[in-house]
């Protein structure tokens, strides 16, 4: 994919700034991300890594800054445009009331749909497309609710999977997952972002992020405070600074990053 | 073959199967219940041969001079037949419509308080005899008109304190809830305070097609019909809440209007549903989600499949509550409830696995 803008950038955020009531969730955030790149948000809870992905898919709209995709002001796009150019899947399905896979994933090409009633064949052929790709072409007459947590996952990348969104926003898709899933889902959105779709996702687990992510973004109160390559950005003092975690962080054989993270640290001493 | 009838495998095909059972078995059973049900007319069985040809030769009098077996189901059963259709499909559409905005399985018709103010309004006009301006006091829409009013307003401050609150789903049960309670406080007080006309009062309270004639039952059968068939253009949108308010908003949806507007269409149609007729529980809380344990999570199956099948309930329930104890009419609430508890009891011990969690 030949990049629109001439920053070879798919993202750009500058000076993002939202504040809710008294409290300001993002202090001027300012991050690029390149077309098809995978890149990780890491931070720890109400740092603001949600607010800023709610921002960029319009979720938010009392937002200051500017957000362009493709070099397009997301401001500037109609509800129908944002949706096929950006996508987002929850960390959860919640209540989906009897719906199965197949109808699930086709609520992605909402955008995409003009007839009033049914969905054309071509969007038929991207739900079975889609299904096929996350391995859930035997479940697709299953209903949502009766899935595991994993296959629940995939379901919802689907999802934003059949948007065909330039970039796909992922919220700790991996929290209720076993090790297993976990990285089933990371290799998922890894495939996505080798196709010309940028990925974003937060996520808890820095090993996972490291692994996976192109570059990351470190976030703090409402602050980036780091973005990079992860084996350049990540180390022990930033574990500690963000999370306020003693941590071990090392290269393992194959000479990945891996943390591990090994005591609380009392904020006087932060 | 044409580009749109193109078999690709996937679910579309299936579903306009679907559709077409459901509709072709739907109106087959709606036929057949209203045959039946201006066969049973309030005064006795006819034959439906009989009645049939009874109805044929009354509407080609124009509805004068009819015979006995004529105005039989001509003036007794078929205004209330009809009207039966308009408010039970009408009650399930717009249960439909709640349950979907909401996305809660307790949710019925009634979630926003429109039966609570719509029967504080008319037990007032019943039992205090109130009149409402520019109408005459012994006219017979004094009640519906109270009835629709006092829905629209109990709705109206629902959703004040609702959006007061956030507007968040659990935000419209618990004010819709409280709301109703104080209306209903209301209605037992006038209720209390009523000498006369108990007996009217509690026959409204609980729902009756008795005295429904030609002049009110194009007022229940146009609107509530229309609404229905109208709201189910947004079949697709509706789906999408399936996926979350959030979801749904990033899909494209304007959520917030959305709900707004479904909100007031749903609730004028059950205020108009209950109007005439007083307050039918049941159905509107049964009958979508029997749709969707049978057919599953899609709209466009569930909203038309609800509208044929709360139509033919209701047929049914008032052809029971008239027949079972005649000439006394029981209250038509009661009978859907008594049909209704089993077949869904029956449903949900065999479908309900996975359908709520």
């Amino acid at each position: 994919m030949t990049p629109d803008c001439p920053s070879g950038n798919l993202l750009d955020v500058r000076d993002l700034c939202i504040t809710f009531g008294d409290r300001q969730a993002l202090k001027g955030v300012s991050v690029s991300v390149r077309h098809g790149s995978m890149v990780g948000l890491i931070g720890p809870n109400g740092c603001g890594k949600s607010t800023m992905m709610k921002c960029i898919s319009g979720i938010h709209k009392n937002w200051t800054g500017d957000i362009s995709i493709d070099g397009t002001d997301t401001r500037t796009l109609r509800p129908s445009e944002m949706a096929r150019t950006v996508a987002t899947v929850p960390a959860e399905a919640g209540q989906t009331f009897g719906m199965t896979v197949a109808e699930m994933v086709m609520l992605g090409r909402y955008p995409y749909v003009d007839t009033l009633w049914w969905e054309k064949p071509e969007d038929e052929r991207a739900v079975l497309n889609a299904l096929e790709t996350f391995g859930l072409s035997a479940l697709r007459r299953s209903r949502v609710s009766l899935l595991s947590s994993g296959e629940r996952q995939r379901v919802l990348i689907a999802k934003a999977y059949v948007q065909k969104p330039k970039l796909m926003l992922v919220d700790e898709p991996t929290s209720h997952l076993d090790m297993r899933y976990k990285l089933e889902v990371m290799e998922y959105l890894r495939s996505m972002a080798g196709t010309g779709m940028t990925v974003m996702v937060a996520e808890h687990d820095i090993s996972l992020m490291a692994r996976y992510c192109d570059s990351c973004i470190i976030m703090k109160q409402g602050e980036v405070i780091a973005t990079g390559r992860p084996a350049e950005v990540i180390d022990e003092d930033l574990v500690r600074r963000v999370y306020g975690v003693e941590s071990r962080i090392g290269l393992d054989a194959d000479g990945e990053v891996y943390v591990l993270p090994k005591r609380s640290v009392k904020e006087a001493t932060l | 073959m044409r580009k749109d009838m193109e078999d690709t495998g996937g679910d579309i095909p299936l579903k306009k199967r679907r559709f077409r059972i459901v509709m072709s078995v739907g109106l087959f059973l709606c036929v057949v219940m209203f045959l039946i049900s201006i066969a049973a007319t309030p005064s006795g069985l006819l034959g439906v041969d009989d009645a049939l040809r009874a109805l044929v030769s009354a509407i080609e009098k124009g509805g004068v001079n009819l015979t006995e077996i004529e105005s039989r189901v001509y003036i007794g059963s078929l205004p209330r037949t009809i009207a039966a259709v308009g408010v039970g499909a009408g009650l399930a559409v717009a249960g439909c419509i709640f349950q979907a905005l909401i996305r809660n399985p307790m949710v019925d018709p009634y979630i926003t308080g429109v039966s609570s103010g719509a029967g504080c309004a008319a037990i007032g006009v019943m039992a205090l005899g109130a009149t409402i301006p520019f109408l005459d006091a012994n006219s017979m829409f004094i009640v519906p008109l109270a009835a629709i009013l006092g829905g629209l307003a109990a709705f109206g401050i629902t959703v004040a304190v609702a959006e007061g609150a956030g507007g968040s789903a659990t935000n419209y049960i618990l004010a819709g809830v409280i709301v109703g309670f104080a209306f209903t406080a209301f209605q037992t007080i006038f209720l209390s305070l009523s000498k006369d006309n108990l007996t009217d009062a509690m026959g409204w309270l609980y729902g009756s097609f008795y005295g429904i004639d030609w002049e009110t039952t194009f007022l229940v059968l146009v609107p509530a019909l229309g609404i229905s068939a109208v709201s189910m253009v947004w079949a697709r949108e509706f789906n999408l809440f399936m996926a979350g308010e959030e979801q749904a908003e990033q899909l494209g949806l304007n959520v917030r209007r959305f709900k707004r507007f479904m909100m007031v269409v749903a609730s004028v149609l059950t205020a108009i549903c209950v109007a005439f007729v007083g307050v039918i529980g049941f159905v509107g809380l049964v009958i979508p989600h029997a749709c969707r344990m049978m057919l599953g999570g899609d709209h466009r199956l569930i909203m038309p499949a609800s509208l044929v099948l709360g139509a033919c309930l209701m047929m049914l329930s008032d052809l029971l509550a008239h027949l079972v104890f005649s000439p006394t009419e029981l209250p038509v609430g009661a009978i859907t409830a008594l049909i209704g508890t089993p077949v869904f009891a029956y449903m949900l011990m065999r479908r309900g696995r996975g359908y709520d969690a």
